[in-house]
């Protein structure tokens, strides 16, 4: 019997213990001043200081309200940060920033040109994943002019040096980060000093929230919104949290816009940035032939895949992966319209024979493997069932996302459906075509390719520059290593009372996240 | 003691499983350790760091030394996911699942034990029927379900509770407006695992009743003339404790796994969604961490139960 009874007293005493290290953890803060709400489905993306952030464009969109770069970007165009002014010595193959001298770190410390040089040192000797210093895109040497200019020598010409680099390295306080050895491990509130219009007043890893407050003394004056809050949401309850006002904006599926804008809330679109690709092995036997490729292009309607798999709520891919609606785009690019007697006639100079429906050479079938993930599963029934319907036999199958990662890297695939973004800067070309990796299609036995996609990186000259990215839309599209298939829309929704946008190309290096802190700002 | 001693050997038997897993995984075992996300992160200094503190260019049991040596000490793993270490990661959930699933459990154990009492001491009656109907029909659904249609209902159409997660961030509260603002959060979660619940418990005891009654020292106790409720709660419904107390123990280490859909659908802070969150983003330091919880904790209810029956019913102490 006492144990009964102590039992009966036990599990209530346990279960207020859990209450109060619950209260004891929940910090509030009284919110009488004007308040902005922004709601994520994931919640906790790390600590939003430089080096503690996840490496995702949500955990630099935290760190951002806190920390600047030299410039930055707005809705249309390059904008002074904690630099005025800015100018390239050709002859040098240097940048010269001018800096704002009437910027003050959230601690009252001025900032100076020894910030910056200070920065540049540190990330160089503390790689940080959203900038590299070495390399392509790096720094030679960084000199301070004075105490308000400094001058950048760039270890080659670097074109989109100004949006990846000064657009995008956040400035860190001298006087703090030199005593810091271990900047993943600096989590105390001076690692989230900065020069921006917020500073942090709390962030809750398990709750996945995030508050800041306006800094007073910033020097593009106090910010309009006094305090902004990030908290989680799940992705499906965001539209009724918006309708409810718990919060001002969210991400909302493509199928509620309409709704959402007969209540009353604007709806903006993000520019296009991501594609789903159809990856082609183009290292293997039937697919090394360009030809083959370009047979299988006009097989796949691709509106129609649009219209199916996506519900209309995407844009048909380019074979040239920029988007049409980029700055970068060549309309000029082949485009292997839907043509089914097309893929035909292409197969049989092939000598390739149509038998029984299937395409067959040398007596054997021809029958290709195609796999994806279960998020494009839809879209891999698609491109299975318009391949068999011309005469190429499919075997399709769904895998874990991370198993077609490693078959796609280690080259055992015939097909494979998968997506990326970034598809802002043309600097994303060489990553995708050349580099290494999973992401990218690995394509670099076509030499006239290689050079452009490298001469495009370092051609300081605008106009030249597209020049270049043009015709790697038309060499890409015609060799087709991979073949883009739509971009999807993505849409925000909010009440209106903070003018959100989308920035241009994407916040610092292209992050479709339409909370640029300027629109907080003015 | 024997007890003890069994106990022993599971524990030494799951760490055992949790050092061997990872390393049995085909490739790097630092990629199985560390997942993806450290790839990211990873300089040479820091695989040689790495190298060096889980010994792995050791033999295998000096690493397994060092796993020990390691856990010992309370390091559960680091996370390059979440860039911390994964007991303070696992420690900020806990309170919350224990939260929701201790009350969860508490509740619907005793709802179950009292309905099912009810129940069957009247076998066949109008009560009895439509307890039966009523609380089959609703266990038979799934708790992420049942918590959806709570969540629509009560949430979204009415909008008398919260969408979602466990507290209303930033909102100023504190003391007895923040228990409240917590228990209004809490609410659907619960109600969504504990009806889920209530059908097993309610059916074990019912039928336990049902054998119960027909022992001799019902009669007798009835025969002394004892007020009904005595006969039916304290000779005939500790009797039919048994069962429930088994099936209970068992529940608690289920329940933290099980309450991973109702955490998703409710975006509520606990060990469930983290495990989620984990899986997502292939976070093998925190998936470990998890299970070792998990496991840690089943052995924990397990032997509060063996504690417990002989405490319940004497009879067991002299059995073994």
């Amino acid at each position: 019997m006492p144990f009964r009874k102590a039992l009966l007293i036990l599990l209530p005493l346990a279960l207020v213990c859990c209450l109060l290290v619950i209260f004891y953890g929940g910090r509030g803060q009284p919110s009488e001043s004007t308040s902005y709400t922004i709601a994520d489905s994931t919640g906790d993306w790390g600590y939003p200081s430089p080096y503690t952030h996840y490496s995702r464009g949500p955990g630099y969109v935290r760190m951002s309200l806190i920390f600047e770069t030299l410039v930055w970007k707005d809705d249309s165009d390059f904008v002074p940060a904690l630099a005025t002014d800015w100018e390239y010595v050709e002859e040098e193959n240097a940048y010269i920033f001018e800096l704002r001298d009437d910027v003050t770190w959230h601690d009252g410390t001025n900032f100076t040109a020894e910030d910056v040089i200070f920065t540049i040192d540190y990330v160089k000797t503390h790689p940080n994943p959203f900038v590299t210093l070495i390399g392509p895109s790096g720094v030679k040497e960084a000199a301070a002019i004075d105490d308000y200019t400094v001058k950048l020598y760039l270890e080659q010409p670097y074109a989109p040096f100004l949006h990846d680099v000064a657009g995008t390295l956040a400035i860190i306080p001298k006087h703090i980060w030199e005593y810091v050895a271990q900047p993943e491990e600096f989590t105390d509130a001076q690692a989230v000093i900065g020069t921006g219009p917020y500073t942090l007043a709390d962030y809750s890893k398990e709750h996945g929230t995030y508050l800041y407050k306006a800094y007073e003394d910033y020097y593009l004056g106090k910010p309009a919104v006094d305090e902004i809050k990030f908290v989680k949401i799940s992705e499906e309850m965001i539209p009724a949290a918006l309708k409810e006002g718990s919060i001002d904006a969210g991400d909302v599926p493509p199928e509620v816009v309409s709704e959402m804008e007969e209540a009353g809330f604007t709806i903006i679109t993000a520019p296009y940035a991501w594609n789903a690709k159809l990856t082609l092995n183009h290292q293997k036997e039937p697919l090394s032939s360009k030809q083959f490729r370009q047979a299988l292009a006009y097989a796949i309607n691709r509106t129609a895949l649009v219209e199916i798999t996506q519900r209309g709520h995407a844009m048909a891919g380019s074979p040239g992966m920029m988007p049409p609606t980029s700055s970068w785009y060549n309309p000029d690019t082949p485009q292997y319209e839907y043509d089914p007697a097309m893929t035909k006639q292409l197969l049989e100079g092939l000598n390739y024979t149509l038998e029984n429906g299937y395409f067959t050479k040398g007596g054997e079938e021809l029958e290709l493997e195609l796999i994806a993930a279960a998020d494009f599963k839809e879209v891999g029934q698609f491109v299975k069932q318009q391949l068999e319907e011309v005469g190429i036999k499919i075997d399709f199958s769904t895998l874990e996302a991370k198993t077609v990662d490693a078959k796609v890297e280690a080259w055992d695939f015939d097909l494979a459906v998968y997506g990326h973004g970034g598809l802002y800067e043309p600097s994303i070309l060489k990553r995708v075509i050349m580099d290494k990796g999973f992401n990218s299609a690995r394509y670099d036995s076509n030499q006239a390719l290689n050079q452009l996609i490298e001469a495009q990186l370092s051609e300081m000259d605008a106009g030249k520059r597209k020049e270049l990215v043009w015709q790697i839309q038309e060499i890409y599209a015609e060799d087709l290593p991979a073949l883009t298939l739509y971009y999807p829309d993505w849409y925000w929704a909010h009440d209106g009372s903070v003018p959100l946008y989308y920035t241009m190309d994407g916040i610092a290096s292209g992050i479709p996240i339409p909370l640029n802190r300027l629109a907080f700002v003015e | 003691m024997r007890n003890v001693i069994t106990y022993v050997i599971a524990f030494l038997f799951i760490l055992t499983l949790n050092f061997l897993l990872p390393r049995m995984l085909p490739g790097d075992p630092l990629m199985a350790i560390y997942g993806n996300e450290a790839l990211i992160a990873m300089t040479p200094e820091l695989k040689a760091h790495l190298i060096e503190r889980f010994a792995l260019d050791q033999p295998l049991w000096q690493q397994f030394g060092a796993y020990l040596v390691a856990l010992v000490q309370g390091d559960l793993g680091y996370s390059y996911y979440y860039n911390a270490p994964v007991s303070s990661i696992v420690l900020g959930r806990l309170p919350w699942t224990l939260l929701l699933v201790g009350t969860a459990l508490i509740i619907s154990t005793l709802l179950g034990i009292v309905l099912g009492i009810e129940s069957g001491w009247r076998r066949g009656s109008r009560r009895d029927k439509s307890l039966l109907t009523g609380l089959m029909t609703v266990s038979g659904f799934p708790d992420f379900f049942l918590g959806i249609l709570l969540l629509i209902g009560f949430g979204v159409t009415w909008g008398i509770f919260p969408l979602s997660g466990a507290i209303t961030p930033y909102s100023g509260m504190s003391g007895a407006a923040l228990m409240l603002d917590v228990l209004h959060h809490l609410f659907l979660p619960l109600t969504a695992l504990t009806l889920c619940h209530i059908g097993a418990s309610y059916l074990l005891t019912r039928n336990t009743m049902v054998t119960v009654l027909k022992n001799p020292y019902i009669l007798m106790a009835k025969a002394k003339g004892l007020p009904d409720r005595a006969v039916r709660y304290k000779h005939a419904g500790r009797n039919a404790l048994l069962p429930v107390v088994t099936r209970t123990g068992i529940q608690l280490g289920r329940l933290v796994t099980g309450v991973i859909f109702v955490e998703i659908v409710f975006a509520y802070p606990g060990l469930g969604y983290l495990t989620y969150e984990a899986l997502l983003a292939r976070d093998y330091p925190v998936l470990q961490g998890v299970l070792l919880i998990v496991a840690v904790s089943v052995l924990i209810a397990n032997f509060l139960v063996d504690l417990s029956y002989s405490k319940l019913d004497p009879r067991i102490r002299y059995a073994h």
